[in-house]
Parts: C-alpha cells; structure tokens; sequence
C-alpha cells in the first residue's frame, strides 16, 4: 500500500490500540501480581505493584492445598477435546451441504442455526437437566460433553462455510469427472484444501467448549473426580475466606492447555494452501 | 473409438432456453472446435456433453450409447479445465494418478501410466513438485496429464489456454496439435479465439444464441460463411457489410448498386428474385485492392495503422454498417484525412438477403484451398 500515516496518525493508532490492550490484558497482569503475593499482604494500603515479599510459593502450594486440581485441568482439557472432535464430525459435512448442495429450505436452515446460538445455554439448563435425568446421564462426563457439542456446531458451520464457498467449484468438478464420489471427493480433496479454515473453527470450538463448561458441570455433575477445572477452581473458596493467590496462580495455569492447543495449531492457518490450484 | 452425436440437445434453467436443439456428428479421431461470443452457449454445451449439466431435451451419444444420465466417468470422457483445476495439496505425481487412484489400480500400473502421460507432456522432472511450484503451462499440462491418463475415447478442452500469455498459447497450442495426433482421439475444444479455432480444428462449429449458426473446416468458414453471422465473426479484421440494392440476377452472378451508384457484380447463386430488394454486400478487409476492379470505393480513413507488412486503415463509408476497414500492403500511400480509392473485385464478394442468409459463392473451397490445389 501506499498511504503512509503521518506521524499524529500513528500516535492515534496506537494510543487506541493502547487503550484496548489495557482493557483485555491488566485482568492478567493484576492475577498475576496477585498469584505472586502472600495472602496476607494482598489487601495492603497503599497499594504497590512490585513489594519485596514477592515469590512463586502459590504455584507450589495449590497443589498440596486442593489435591485434584490436576485431575480438573486435565478433565477441562479432555471434555473440551471431545466436543471440538464431535463438533467437527458435525460440522464438516454439515458446511459443505451448506456451502455446496442447493435443497429446499436451505437458508432458512442456516439461519435457524444462528438463532439457536443467541439462546445463552443457560435457559435451557432446565430443559436439559430434565433430559439427563429422565436417561440417567448425570453425573457422567456425556452430560458435559453433548450440550457443549451441540452449541458449538452452529458457529462452526457458519464460520466454515464461509471458507468453503471460497474453495473453486472446479477442484469438485475435475474430482467428480475423474470418477470420484462426493465423499472420496470430501475426504481427498477438499478437507485437505479446506485445512486452515477447519483449524480457525477448531480453535473456535475448543475455547468455547473450555469457557462454556461451567454451567454444565455446575448443574449435571456432582462428583467431584468429574469436575472440570472452572468448577474445581471453588475449592479455593473456604468458610472464611478465598485463598485468592493459589486461586489466581491455578487459573493462569488453566490457561496453558488452550494456549497451547492455539500454538499447535496456528501453524496449519497458512495462507495461500490453495496456491496453484486454480488461476486466479 | 470416439464417436459423438448430439441430437436436438437443449438446455433451459427456468424459462430461458440456453440451448436451442442442436445437432451434430463428430467422427472419431476429429478437432472439433466450438467458437462464438461470449453467452453463446458454447462451454455450457461442453459441460452437457461432459455430463457436468444435466440436458433438458435431446440425446448424447458417445459410441453409440446414450449418455444422457450417466455420470462423467461412465461416458468415457475426460475434461481440461479453463482454470486448471489442479489439487493444490497433492504432487503433480498424484494429481495425474488421481483418477487411476479413484479408480483403485493397483500402484504398479499407477506409475507406469503416470510415467507414461508424464513423458508425452515433458513432466518427468516435475512430478514430486506441487502445483503452486509450477509455472501456468506446466500447471495446463499437468491438467491435460489427468485427462490422458485415463485414456479417454473423448477429450473436452473448456478454453485451456486462455489464462496463458500469448507467446505460451502459441507454443501449446502447437503442443495440442502434436498430442492430437499422437493420441488419435476425439477432441472438443471450446475457445473464443479465433486463432486457436483456425489453426487446430478439423472442423469449427459457431455457436450463436444456443444454436448453431456453422459448422465446417476453418476455410470453408472463411470463404463460404452461410450467415451474416459468421461472415462477422470469422477473420480479423472482421468482415465489411455494405448496405446494396440488388438489380438482376443473370449466369454470371447478381448485380447490385452500391450507394455511390456503381454496379458490381457479384459472383454468387441467385435465388429468387432480388431486383429492388435490399441486400448485404460483405467484403473482407484484406480483399480490398489499390489496383484497377470492378468497383472502386473511396475511404477516407479516420485511423491507420502501419504494421509494416500491412497499412489498415480505418474509416466511415456511406452505406457500411460500421466502421469500414480495409487491409493494404505496407507501401500504401494511406494518411488520416487523405482519400484513397480502393478496389471491389466481384469474385472476392459475398452477398446475403435481407434475412442475413448469404447467397452462394460460385466457387468451390477446394479451388481456394492451397493445399487441395496441388493434387
């Protein structure tokens, strides 16, 4: 591009991206100023951001102090898994009927999808705890897992069909005069090429399955061994008071599996995958 | 083999027929190719006949079997895509293999026929690279490597080499001929360029509106067009039209009265009679002559072009429909603004009614023909 900003411009660019990053990321810095203090100088007036009694001690005492907490991150990240892997068998083929095949009533579908998304999952907590207890699902990781799934699918399609429309008609057509069926076609040719808009909805699914366990495992499960780790995290808060280090410090970790996963992945979001498929 | 009939084939989305009943015999080892404007209908007949459109009325026959509602690959044939088509995340060896690997051939007889095709289009070297390395004629043979590999009795071309620079599309379309006649197979081949349709096909079929206007050897069309149509369309320049009256017919052809009031006579067929009809006089750019003729018509161009072999100039003439043009050897004292007469021979003229049905030429192609003269 040509435009160049001039130097006020700049200045406003980055005092409003300031702003915003100041919003999104001093919750972090405060649990994490937090994580490192003793309980007992937390609420010290005046308040100071660096003091000398400063240490890593709450990352080693969370452990002993609630003994499952590993058992729930690992819980969180296994229930999260699942639904990304069962929202994507969903998905994928539901995208590309979506995006490809012409049959009746096919917007109205789509935009039916859309409204089931903007019910919050908890008017339907009723509903569902009726369901799981009519066939006896409480209490099982299943409870957690299937109304995840099912609220992940309808982002999921929306978001990859809109990768799928982009893909040429004629990479399907070459496939189906070569002799290949829809589903040969499907699996060889355009999961392949559709490879990075299937990362961006995994990602998607995986960190809204990871936020959206709460309330599910607040109201389907009362076994403690099942709990996923938003859940977990209430140990922290005693009769008397919240032990808000070892809470911070076990939430921060929390955030590693997600971290993570988005670090695998993000290598697949490549552009340009559909380089010298077609000219464009 | 590769024999192919369509007869009364015709496609309709909705109310609006694309398709108007069209009829055709290919035999089998011909280039065939189909011509016409854009929104003629020429790719969606190539894609009815590939099976990728389903036909609203008519029959396709390919070796005398109706194809009608059989799938792609059950007809036995194979098509090249104008945008290649490629499977961007496959190796140009799997991308050729991909139809064998449909298929389920065992690995084997997989390599030697890729190898095979490989060798025909020069890819041997290319074969572990993916598309996206590749240079656009390559990815075009690469293209054209999958449709060989199957053997086919029919090969479909949906305008192949447009996407290609022009130096390129003249190398394979040399390329295209060879393979022609190495493969012996049948090929329909849709272009809108004229070039390609003239120096490649046995036989160019115009398409003009859903329905064929001609179908005949490139020079047939260029000397015996039976439309206005195709008179307009084939050669470049394209055809002057010259509004005319007609006097009488007699032996040697029609007299007409061009707008200056000269009389010409040209050397066509009558039919019926054409005293006081209007009519069309087409005359081609190149057959207009600085020597003495039968008619002179003076141009005073607008615009010229020295090519250096040829001078083309550009001008307004009473009576033409458009823009006249006329083709002179480059020695041609042609400026802007300075009248040249130029010369209307009889026999060079081609003459249609008021329909825009051309009479016709009393000469055979083969007498114009220079490679038929020789024999």
């Amino acid at each position: 591009m040509l435009h160049k900003y001039r130097w006020y411009e700049y200045v406003l660019i980055y005092s409003g991206v300031a702003v915003f990053l100041t919003f999104v990321l001093a919750p972090f810095v405060e649990a994490f100023v937090v994580s490192l203090r003793p309980l007992s100088s937390l609420f010290s007036i005046p308040y100071r951001f660096i003091t000398d009694d400063m240490s890593f001690e709450a990352y080693f005492t969370m452990w002993q102090n609630v003994p499952l907490l590993w058992m729930y991150m690992l819980n969180s990240f296994f229930i999260a898994t699942v639904v990304t892997i069962l929202g994507l068998i969903c998905i994928i083929p539901a995208a590309y009927a979506f995006s490809r095949f012409e049959f009746p009533a096919r917007n109205t579908l789509l935009g039916l999808f859309i409204a089931v998304n903007m019910f919050s999952g908890a008017v339907l907590i009723i509903p569902l705890f009726k369901l799981m207890q009519q066939y006896g699902l409480l209490n099982t990781y299943f409870a957690m897992i299937a109304p995840g799934t099912a609220f992940v699918i309808p982002t999921g399609i929306w978001l990859l069909r809109s990768y799928l429309v982009r893909i040429p008609k004629e990479l399907e057509e070459a496939a189906w005069v070569d002799g290949a069926g829809k589903l040969y076609t499907l699996v060889r040719v355009i999961i392949p090429v559709a490879l990075p808009g299937i990362v961006v909805v995994s990602i998607t699914a995986f960190i809204t399955a990871y936020a959206q366990q709460f309330i599910y495992a607040l109201t389907f499960n009362s076994v403690n061994e099942l709990n996923p780790l938003p859940v977990g995290l209430f140990q922290f808060f005693g009769r008397q008071s919240v032990v808000w280090n070892e809470l911070m410090a076990a939430s921060l970790v929390g955030i590693l599996p997600v971290l993570l996963v988005y670090v695998f992945l993000q290598r697949y979001i490549v552009a340009g995958l559909t380089a010298g498929a077609v000219k464009e | 083999m590769g024999e192919l009939q369509l007869r009364d084939v015709r496609k309709s989305y909705g109310h609006v027929e694309i398709i108007k009943g069209v009829d055709l015999d290919v035999d089998h080892g011909e280039f065939i190719v189909f011509v016409g404007p854009s929104g003629c209908g020429k790719s969606t007949l190539l894609r009815m006949i590939a099976g990728l459109e389903e036909i609203t009325g008519g029959d396709i026959t390919i070796d005398s079997k109706v194809v009608n509602d059989l799938p792609p690959v059950k007809r036995g044939i194979a098509m090249v895509f104008q945008s290649y088509a490629l499977y961007p995340h496959m190796s140009v060896y799997e991308n050729i293999a991909f139809p064998l690997r449909v298929e389920r051939l065992s690995n084997d007889l997989v390599e030697e026929k890729v190898h095979n095709a490989a060798s025909i289009l020069q890819l041997n070297e290319r074969l572990q690279h993916k598309p996206g390395e590749l240079s656009g004629g390559q990815r075009q043979r690469v293209a054209i490597g999958r449709a060989i590999v199957r053997a086919p009795s029919v090969f479909l071309f949906d305008e192949p080499l447009s996407n290609l620079d022009a130096a390129l599309r003249a190398e394979m379309r040399v390329e295209l001929a060879k393979l022609h006649n190495d493969l012996d197979a049948t090929m329909i081949y849709v272009t809108h360029d004229q070039v390609e349709a003239m120096t490649m096909a046995d036989r160019i079929v115009v398409l003009d509106h859903g329905i064929i206007s001609q179908v005949g050897t490139p020079l047939e069309l260029y000397h015996k067009p039976q439309n206005l149509f195709v008179a307009g369309f084939i050669g470049n320049p394209k055809m002057n039209f010259i509004q005319v009256t007609g006097k009488h017919a007699d032996e040697n052809g029609i007299v007409v009265t061009l707008p200056s009031g000269q009389e010409i006579t040209a050397k066509v067929s009558a039919r019926g009679d054409v005293s006081g009809k209007a009519l069309t006089l087409g005359i081609r750019p190149e057959h207009l002559t600085l020597k003495s003729a039968d008619a002179t018509i003076d141009v005073v161009p607008n615009v010229v072009e020295h090519l250096g072999i040829h001078t083309v100039t550009y001008s307004a003439v009473e009576g033409a429909n458009s823009t006249f043009c006329s083709v002179l050897p480059g020695s041609a004292p042609a400026k802007v603004g300075v009248a040249v007469s130029t010369g209307i021979n009889g026999a060079d003229c081609h003459l249609f009614d008021e329909n825009g049905n051309a009479f016709d030429r009393q000469v055979t192609v083969a007498a114009l023909d220079p490679a038929e003269m020789h024999l």
